[in-house]
């Protein structure tokens, strides 16, 4: 069943398309690989889908509803939860709260409640921060729960930004290049672990990533954008054997 | 992880309330008494008021990230509220001095502050940075030059109040009440929500948080506090003029709140205090010899110099050192002295000034020293809790979980 469609988006900034008439459909649990050169226009991609930017034109279905032009915050809540290719963590609050933030959309206590440190507010606080500790745990950060997410090394910010995103409890996952900035070892952690969250939570997975044996290893559907435009879609052996994509990535081993 | 037991909640509630009275019932006594102690009262009563608005902008500036400049404009509205009810319809109860008059005009002026409040941010916040900050330093601006035009507001000279003498319970309470709401916001998820939108506002709207609605109920809560304060004001003084509540007042609160650590209780609350009663004694300074001044600004510059040589040298290595920060503060208050002394014998520079002209600068210079030394403020994030005394001052033992608990 789709959970993700996208119908002839198109996004123009000025003179640029950076987007042109992308389509494609992600079924529920799939493992969806988005990959390009820079500048082709992924992480615009995301931006779409998650209501950052309106698309010029075209549509943007989740679940079958329309969500075209929902603001960001509403499609968090919908079930689309992303993680960020510049790194954007709530710096000075420890890994812990960063993840309670995640969990906060679905609150169901009032203000009032917690301006007055009522039992509601605070029960909601407590069961939160458990469900963040768990989530922490799955990414394997636990033992840095109360550490200044600024002060985490690159690789652990990457996976904490995973762990917040999964507290917003998504059906649809947004990983934008999840394994930049790390060393081989990292990698193969951070693979397992979304094979994990898909297998385990049952969360449907769409992401970017550069490294392409990262991607043909993990991914079973890939969609390949270059210049804002598809140049080929399907699993990987194809990719791997398309003129189009080879050309695209002139040189690079694929 | 404690867990939470309704049993111990309701009896650390109760404690903290009965405590909270209890101190509020003995600054009343202390400096809430009649007789020759008009001018203790009246200066007491202002720190308690200028903590109330200090912690409520940090509310809007220091947790929720929206620089506001304009403050003045809601602590107006509330004393203005106050003054007109005072002076009208409630004028025979006030002669009663009850302190449910009071916390009446309170309440009424809070909420005609945070309906201001909402009609401002709701627009105004979706600006960012510097435009917030353009636009609520003309609301400011606005509402002061509406109030001076307006005859039923007094014009320039302004209003006079029915007077309730003992304003210094409830000038604590709100104060008090005011800390506790802050602090109660940021020990629950819906706290950490608005420090999200501070951090990071793609960031925090990707997951869910509603910017809008986060950033207008900081500023209407802000604004409320701040217009409960200005009822307070209206009381203490019998008196409101435009002049109170002019540019210099947003900017002083604006002031305690950056030199206190942005977002920090404790740190606001403290320059709250200490930046109004500088000001204040500093009116009755005798006159001093030039020499001075030109004395205590090189001990100042020596100081600093030294301190901020020290941050540069050890960049980043966590610790304070402590021996070597102390050692420059009294270098520099040598130098001061020593300098004083020598200038003042020089024939040209025993010229006499009057010490009052110094008010203001003392204001500047230490914002100054504080942005060069400190930019995220003497507290930064910090709050006041022992652990965090405990890892100040070294000791390392301190697991990383006491301290953020
Ligand atoms: N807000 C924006 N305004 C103007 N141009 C943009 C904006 N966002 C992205 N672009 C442009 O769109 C193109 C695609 O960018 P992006 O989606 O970030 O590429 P990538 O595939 O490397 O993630 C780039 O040329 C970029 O400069
Ligand atoms: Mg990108």
């Amino acid at each position: 069943m789709s959970i993700l469609t996208l119908k002839d988006a198109t996004i123009k900034f000025g003179g640029l398309t950076a987007v042109n008439s992308v389509s494609f459909e992600l079924n529920k649990g799939d493992l969806f690989g988005l990959i390009g050169p820079n500048g082709a226009g992924k992480t615009t991609c995301f931006n779409i889908i998650t209501g950052v930017y309106e698309p010029t034109s075209g549509e943007i279905l989740f679940n079958g509803k329309r969500i075209t032009g929902t603001p960001s915050n509403k499609i968090a809540q919908l079930g689309i939860c992303r993680t960020f290719q510049n790194i954007r963590l709530f710096q000075s609050m420890t890994s812990l709260e960063n993840v309670v933030v995640g969990g906060f959309l679905r609150h169901k206590t009032v203000l009032g409640s917690a301006l007055c440190y009522l039992p509601g507010a605070i029960k909601e606080t407590e069961k939160l921060k458990l469900q963040a500790l768990e989530l922490l745990k799955l990414v394997d950060l636990d033992d840095v729960a109360n550490t200044r997410s600024r002060d985490l090394p690159y690789g652990k910010q990457r996976r904490l930004e995973i762990a917040r995103a999964l507290a917003t409890q998504p059906q649809l996952l947004l990983l934008d290049e999840p394994a930049a900035g790390m060393n081989p070892n990292e990698k193969k952690e951070l693979l397992d672990m979304v094979k994990k969250i898909r297998d385990e939570l049952g969360v449907t997975v769409l992401l970017i990533e550069h490294d392409m044996k990262f991607v043909m290893n993990l991914c079973e559907k890939i969609f390949v954008l270059d210049h804002g435009e598809e140049i080929a879609q399907g699993p990987p052996s194809e990719i791997r054997s398309n003129p189009k994509v080879i050309a695209a990535y002139l040189g690079e081993a694929v | 992880m404690k867990t939470f037991s309704v049993g111990d909640w309701t009896k650390s509630r109760l404690i903290s309330v009965v405590v909270a009275l209890i101190f509020c019932f003995l600054c009343q006594l202390a400096f809430g008494g009649d007789g020759l102690k008009i001018y203790l009262r009246l200066l007491f009563s202002l720190v308690g008021i200028y903590v109330t608005l200090a912690v409520s902008l940090n509310l809007i500036n220091g947790i929720t990230g929206q620089f506001s400049i304009g403050h003045a404009a809601f602590y107006q509205i509330g004393a203005y509220t106050a003054a007109l009810l005072g002076s009208t319809y409630f004028s025979n109860m006030a002669n009663h001095s009850s302190l449910l008059w009071l916390f009446m005009a309170m309440i009424f002026s809070a909420i005609v502050a945070g309906v201001a409040g909402f009609i401002v941010g709701l627009p105004s916040l979706r600006l960012r940075g510097d435009y917030l900050a353009v636009v609520t330093l003309g609301i400011g601006e606005i509402v002061n030059i509406i109030v001076k035009n307006q005859k039923s507001l007094g014009e320039a000279y302004g209003l006079s109040t029915a007077k309730y003498e003992s304003t210094v319970f409830a000038v604590v309470l709100l104060a008090i009440i005011c800390i506790a709401v802050s602090r109660n916001l940021l020990k629950t998820s819906h706290g950490l929500a608005f420090l999200a939108v501070r951090e990071d506002e793609i960031a925090s709207s990707a997951m869910g948080v509603n910017l809008t609605k986060v950033k207008v109920t900081a500023f209407v809560l802000g604004s409320a506090f701040a217009g409960a304060a200005g009822a307070l004001y209206a009381h203490t003084k019998g008196f409101v003029g435009p002049a109170d509540f002019s540019m210099d007042t947003s900017f002083l609160i604006l002031t305690m709140v950056v030199l206190g650590g942005t977002g920090s209780i404790t740190g606001t609350t403290c320059a709250a205090i200490v930046l109004f009663i500088i000001p204040e004694k500093m009116r009755d300074m005798h006159d001093l010899m030039l020499g001075v001044p030109i004395g205590v600004a090189i001990g100042i510059m020596v100081g600093v110099g030294m301190l901020k040589k020290i941050q540069d040298t050890f960049h980043g290595d966590g610790k304070v050192r402590f021996g070597m920060n102390i050692g420059s503060m009294v270098l520099g208050i040598i130098v001061a002295y020593g300098a004083s002394k020598l200038l003042c014998t020089i024939h040209g520079l025993q010229t006499m000034v009057n010490g009052q002209l110094f008010r203001m600068p003392v204001l500047a210079i230490t914002l100054v020293v504080v942005m060069l030394l400190r930019p995220q403020g003497i507290f930064g994030h910090n709050e006041f809790s022992w652990s965090w005394v405990q890892k100040l001052i070294g000791k390392k033992n301190v697991p990383e979980a006491e301290v953020a608990a």
